[in-house]
């Protein structure tokens, strides 16, 4: 099949993906497993089409991931299975936002507060989906971080336009104890998986 | 344990011949499926010791051994035990829904 090796290297990647994702000391076994089996998929002779081969190979691999993520008890699986219960609230929230921020810009061009504002909600969507895409990538980190001093600089602007306004600086001070919160838990989650990772193939 | 449509099927499969050592995408297409919910579930029966594990002998040079699973003795008997009481379930739970409500026409 044309672009076998490159299929199958995709197919590995995942793998190895889902495998960070287990407990160390069986990590590099699950991984021989998993990974013998995407061949056996993409030379399946019982399907005949070859690019329909080819999507079960990679929706086997993709599925290990799933299926490791969603995984009880691991500390990912528990992760996982709250990003999933706020994960549609959040993403609605994101389009309001973007949405509302659009609409004041247009109302009102001159003013820039409404600029800042649609930053911030563009920032949020992208800081949501690289979460989901790469929640432990040095880019999640940056744009959520970006996310939320954007949101702080609305909040301060608001301040700024109603000095006598307590409630936005009520809100500035909520909106930093994210961050307050995020950035030590993201440094040890990047400090764990430098620990864990690069001793085995599955880690590679 | 506690039965659930994705480890009926899996104990169907394994039962269909309880002899044949069966690989994981032998079982994913028997029981029809995916892998993320199939491995979990082939990995807790395997901590229960209802399945054993084996890799087998690569034939040719180069190629990747694959993991054959198969129940074990008592992973049959349990097994077995467990399809019947599943499927004696069944037809009682499908006997509750057939039957009207009473006062109701029919």
């Amino acid at each position: 099949m044309r672009g076998e090796r490159q299929l199958l290297r995709l197919g590995e990647y995942l793998v190895r993906r889902a495998c960070r994702q287990l407990p160390p000391d069986v990590r590099e076994e699950r991984y021989r497993e998993w990974t013998a089996e995407l061949p056996a998929i993409l030379h399946d002779p019982q399907v005949r089409f070859a690019p329909w081969r080819a999507v079960r190979m990679l929706g086997y691999a993709a599925d290990t991931l799933r299926g490791t993520a969603m995984t009880p008890g691991t500390a990912q699986g528990r992760i996982s299975r709250l990003r999933a219960t706020v994960d549609v609230p959040l993403q609605v929230a994101c389009l309001v936002v973007v949405a509302v921020s659009v609409w004041a810009v247009v109302q009102a061009p001159g003013d820039a507060l409404n600029y800042l504002r649609l930053v911030w909600g563009l920032l949020f969507v992208a800081s949501v989906i690289r979460n989901r895409v790469r929640p432990a990538g040095r880019m999640t980190a940056l744009l959520g971080t970006s996310a939320i001093l954007a949101a702080w600089a609305v909040l301060l602007g608001g301040a700024a336009l109603a000095p006598g306004n307590w409630v936005n600086y009520v809100l500035a001070a909520l909106v930093l104890v994210p961050l307050v919160a995020y950035l030590p838990f993201a440094w040890w989650h990047r400090r764990r998986q430098a620990r864990t990772g690069g001793h085995n193939a599955a880690d590679r | 344990m506690r039965m659930t449509g994705p480890l009926e099927r899996v104990l169907g499969a394994f039962l269909a011949d309880p002899a044949a050592p069966r690989y994981g995408y032998d079982l994913m297409k028997a029981a029809r499926l995916p892998s993320g919910t199939l491995y979990p579930l082939l990995a807790r029966l395997e901590h229960q010791k209802l399945v054993a594990s084996a890799w087998e002998t690569p034939q040719q040079e180069g190629q990747r051994p694959r993991k054959y699973y198969q129940l074990t003795g008592e992973g049959i008997r349990i097994a077995r035990l467990e399809l019947a009481q599943a499927s004696a379930r069944r037809p009682r739970a499908s006997a509750r829904a057939g039957r009207p409500a009473p006062g109701s026409l029919g």
